[in-house]
């Protein structure tokens, strides 16, 4: 308080209180010589006056004072009035402090990751390029990875970009520093760091002569790994580090760069082959461009489109119906996270929104006690934009303190918030609450602390307040301007609530449904781990079968494992799809033949995973390096080519792999290869050929046990070691993880609107029942009347409690109106329950209902129960 | 008419009866011309003398009376207002304006009586 002292004493302030102290001083000189006490005097001189405040309130109105020092002074009228109702202010607080914090923390989200421009210089021109894949093949994907010969020929005929790069991501071995590491890999063209804008801090980066063999490879460490592998160590500059037991020699230190590969550890040059660089079938690399400056992302993609149908013309077995694709780097981002992020900011407004509400009721029913006050400050001089003004200032002070409450509360909530996001939030390592958020808070409490404070502001000043001054009990204002507001406070709180709820409750349900979904196999008690073996240390094909067949011999001979085997990849994550040229089938061009999803198992991968093997027969080791070649297929393949006939010893080819084609000597049932929501389809259509047949350098082993697959961590690490104690393993996890990561954003989503909406509930609640209550107290006299007359208790009960529901009824239907709208926004998270659901839809309605009779009966019942004699006495 | 409504018509009235007491009283303080217009009005008027300070400062705003920090009889500091020449011209047109009024209200109310 001192600190408004400072503004309040201007000279104009100073003066009017020394007059009106020497108007006090010179009567009460007058009383004391009329014969009253000292203090007789000054209580009767300070009645004659009229009160002090309200003599300088008027004084003040009639002054008209510069805007600032009205407004401070409102803001202490308004914390000195808070003051007197500690448990009214402590209730505001609280309620508007649980609406604002919401906000903020997702608004803090929302800022990091969709609105604050991308930290790299020129970021509006950083694009991603992408390949638009064939729809007949790959329906469903809109996108897809580049191959280098196309890549280079964009490069080469482009001329809407400044800069091109393409790269790779991967984890490899980093070996002869100690523990051999698994380290996080981007080899790229030279363009890759200064499109990014990312400058070495010691030595240099790449030349575009590194992007071909020739030269020796080289790499570039990022600065964060620099300081915990090497210790800063600047004489590492120079120094030859081994890769996938190749030798890098490292040439510049640079920082991490932010947001995009954030997790990179060492950079390493392209020194790709001409062999490499004429690739042109296979896509499996990333790239990211930067425009000219004054091209538009329009003209790049109609640059590269035409580009793209001159390499369709030239090359069409390889690249026919190939396009391209590009995207500002920053959309390409949160292309997932949009969606979600959107549908939480939109119900976090609504839950201020019902605080405010709420709070709007609680100083309906609390200002209406200070009436009077209200009053006689009218008739005092001041006008009534005033005091709507200083009621206005008490809102705004309570929005301060909501604010505040608020931005503490999302300052903490803001990491639990990220955690629960996980992986699936990208940028999430810029997510901090800064200066932005500040005054997006700031700003929400000065705007909730008004708008909860209007309607009660307004309404008191009007008309009707001068019944106020009457004498004796209300009238009951259920039926005047006031009564009106209230409802429409219910009305809005009711409809409000029952969005979040039909929105929590549609997506719970989406949830069970995927969670039932049967993906074709068992991913309970199943642990993997990732293997990439150095191609530098096995270089021939039996060396690799021969360390994997070990691995999955001591894996299996561990004491608790039931069945362990190996797979390229397990389902939902990784895999690749492939063209197939099936046995009596057209003979086409490669890239217009079907494709299907390929993996390639072990001998006892089916048993492992299990997946039901329908007819045929399993690998065995008999389908060797070198021996005849077999694959199985799934019946989603067998009912695609082969259907009404027996698949089994025909014969298909996968032509991307291998010329020769495979005959088939079994038949397993569908997995769901990309996702517990993909849809039932072309996507499970599998052929299976085995790992041993490819020696594949990388595998996932499974190993299934009795009980939690984590605690064999342990020793299927120590099994590993024992065949090769230098060989890493990566990216652990049981198979239950992997399939609940392909749930995507739904359980988060799920969990935040099923807080908000049963904060909402909350809120709603307790606004339906205190409107209630206050309405029938103030028909206290009526119901103690009617009661008197003779009217049955159950009869007056039925007749408040009808006219209690009305607002929630109204509410109800203004809400399903709403909810409508709400959940075409939710499409996209929604599985296997309609948009409409009637079950979700009645349940909800039912349940808000409920709540509306139990906040009626409540106070209506106590009402009945009063003596009427009692009432009516009571005036 | 609210109680906003009728403070409007007070303040009227209310200047011109300062404007009327200064005249008679040449300098005055704000409690000396509250309770000469108690006196004056023979006690009929009972109004706060709070009412008077923001009238006091109108009448200064419109130039009517010009205001001093001076010392009372009993030796205590006041701040004492008086008529400015545009005060005194502003009395004449409003009495006129008050005899004028009453006159057509009169005549108006011995009418109906008919």
């Amino acid at each position: 308080m001192r600190l408004f002292g400072v503004f309040g004493s201007t000279k104009s302030e100073r003066e009017l209180s020394a007059e009106i102290e020497s108007h006090l001083q010179l009567h009460i000189d007058d009383n004391i010589r009329a014969g009253m006490t000292p203090a007789e005097a000054r209580r009767r001189a300070v009645i004659a006056l009229g009160g002090v405040e309200g003599t300088k309130e008027a004084y003040r109105d009639r002054r008209g004072l510069p805007a600032f020092e009205s407004l401070v002074r409102d803001v202490r009228y308004g914390v000195r009035t808070l003051k007197k109702s500690p448990g009214f202010a402590m209730a505001g607080i609280v309620i508007l402090g649980l609406g604002i914090g919401v906000n903020t923390a997702i608004f803090t989200v929302v800022n990091a990751v969709v609105l604050r421009p991308l930290p790299f210089p020129d970021a509006d021109r950083i694009v991603r390029l992408w390949h638009t894949p064939p729809q007949s093949t790959f329906a469903g994907m809109d996108v897809f990875a580049l191959s280098a010969a196309n890549f280079l020929d964009w490069q080469a005929q482009s001329d809407a970009f400044e800069k091109m790069a393409i790269y790779r991501g991967g984890r490899w071995t980093l070996t002869g520093q100690g523990e051999p590491e698994a380290v996080v890999v981007y080899s790229g063209s030279a363009d890759l760091l200064p499109i990014l804008g990312v400058q070495p801090i010691l030595g240099r980066g790449f030349m575009t002569s590194e992007d071909r063999e020739g030269g020796p490879r080289t790499a570039v460490l990022a600065e964060g790994f620099w300081r915990t592998r090497f210790g800063g160590d600047p004489t590492v500059i120079g120094r030859t580090i081994t890769l996938d037991r190749r030798p890098y020699v490292v040439v510049g230190i640079v920082p991490t760069p932010p947001a995009l590969m954030d997790n990179v550890q060492v950079f390493a040059s392209l020194s790709w082959t001409a062999e490499q660089r004429a690739v042109r079938a296979n896509h499996n690399a990333r790239g990211i461009a930067k425009l000219k400056p004054g091209v538009t992302i329009e003209r790049a993609n109609a640059d590269l489109a035409a580009i793209s149908k001159r390499l369709e013309e030239q090359y069409p077995a390889e690249n026919k119906d190939w396009g391209a694709l590009v995207r500002p780097l920053q959309a390409d981002m949160i292309v997932d996270a949009r969606s979600p992020l959107m549908v939480l900011l939109g119900a976090v407004a609504l839950v201020l929104l019902i605080a405010c509400a709420n709070l709007a009721n609680l100083m309906l029913v609390r200002t209406h006690g200070r009436a009077k006050e209200i009053a006689v400050r009218g008739a005092l001089g001041a006008s009534r934009l005033r005091v709507v003004q200083q009621l206005l200032a008490e809102g705004v002070v309570l929005g301060i303190g909501g604010g505040l409450v608020g931005f503490a509360a999302a300052y903490f909530g803001v990491d639990v918030l990220k955690a629960a996001f996980g992986d699936a939030l990208p940028r999430a390592n810029e997510v901090i609450v800064d200066a932005p958020v500040l005054w997006f808070t700031a700003a929400i409490a000065v705007v909730a602390g008004l708008v909860a404070s209007f309607a009660p502001a307004w309404q008191l000043t009007g008309r009707d307040a001068n019944d106020a001054l009457k004498i004796g009990p209300g009238r009951g204002n259920s039926a005047g301007g006031e009564g009106r507001i209230r409802n429409v406070l219910v009305v809005s709180e009711v409809a409000l609530a029952l969005m979040l709820l039909v929105g929590a409750g549609l997506l719970m349900r989406s949830l069970t449904s995927l969670r039932g979904v049967n993906p074709g196999f068992d991913a309970g008690n199943v642990l993997t781990g990732v293997i990439d073996l150095p191609s530098a240390k096995y270089t021939t094909p039996e060396s690799r079968n021969q360390f994997f067949d070990r691995v999955v011999e001591a894996l299996r001979a561990l004491p608790d494992v039931a069945s362990a085997a190996r797979v390229d990849s397990v389902p939902m994550q990784g895999g690749s799809i492939q063209y197939v040229q099936v046995e009596g089938q057209p003979v086409l061009q490669d890239s217009e033949l079907p494709a299907v999803q390929v993996r390639l198992p072990s001998p006892g991968y089916f048993e492992t995973a299990k997946i039901a093997l329908v007819k045929g027969r399993d690998f065995t080791d008999a389908d060797g390096f070198g021996r005849p070649r077999v694959v199985i297929i799934s019946e989603r393949t067998a009912q695609k080519f082969f259907a009404g006939q027996d698949p089994i010893g025909r014969h298909v080819t996968l032509k991307m792999m291998t010329p020769d084609p495979a005959e088939i000597v079994g038949v397993v049932r569908d997995v769901k290869m990309e996702g517990l929501d993909a849809a039932a389809g072309d996507s499970e259509a599998a052929v299976y050929a085995p790992a041993a047949q490819f020696a594949l350098g990388g595998s996932t082993f499974v190993v299934r046990t009795a009980g939690d697959p984590e605690r064999l961590t342990r020793s299927v690490i120590a099994a590993v070691r024992s065949v090769d104690a230098e060989q890493p393993i990566l990216m652990m996890r049981s198979l239950e993880a992997i399939v609940e990561q392909s749930l995507g954003q739904r359980p988060l989503a799920m969990m935040l609107l099923a807080a908000f909406a049963s904060l909402a509930l909350v809120l709603a609640t307790v606004g339906i029942y205190s409107v209630l209550a206050y309405t029938v107290r103030q028909r206290v006299r009526e119901i103690g009347i009617r009661m008197a007359l003779g009217a049955p208790a159950r009869g007056l009960l039925g007749m408040i409690v009808i006219e209690g529901l009305k607002p929630t009824v109204i509410g109800v239907g203004l809400g399903l109106v709403l909810a409508a709208a709400l959940v075409r926004v939710m499409a996209t998270l929604l599985f296997g329950v309609s948009q409409y659901d009637p079950g979700t839809f009645s349940v909800v309605v039912l349940l808000m209902l409920a709540v509306g009779v139990i906040a009626t009966l409540v106070p209506a019942y106590r009402a009945t129960r009063v003596d009427p004699i009692v009432t009516l006495r009571s005036e | 008419m609210t109680q906003f409504e009728k403070n409007a018509v007070w303040q009227g009235t209310l200047s011109l009866m300062v404007l009327r007491t200064l005249m008679t009283m040449g300098e005055q303080h704000g409690y000396g011309i509250a309770r000469r217009i108690e006196q004056t009005s023979e006690g009929k008027l009972s109004i706060n003398y709070g009412t008077l300070y923001p009238a006091l400062l109108k009448l200064e705003q419109e130039g009517l009376i010009s205001s001093e920090w001076g010392v009372s009889d009993n030796n205590r500091k006041a701040k004492f207002y008086k008529l400015t020449k545009a005060g005194r011209k502003q009395i004449e047109r409003d009495t006129r304006q008050w005899a004028e009024t009453s006159a057509i209200m009169t005549r108006f109310l011995a009418g109906n009586e008919e």
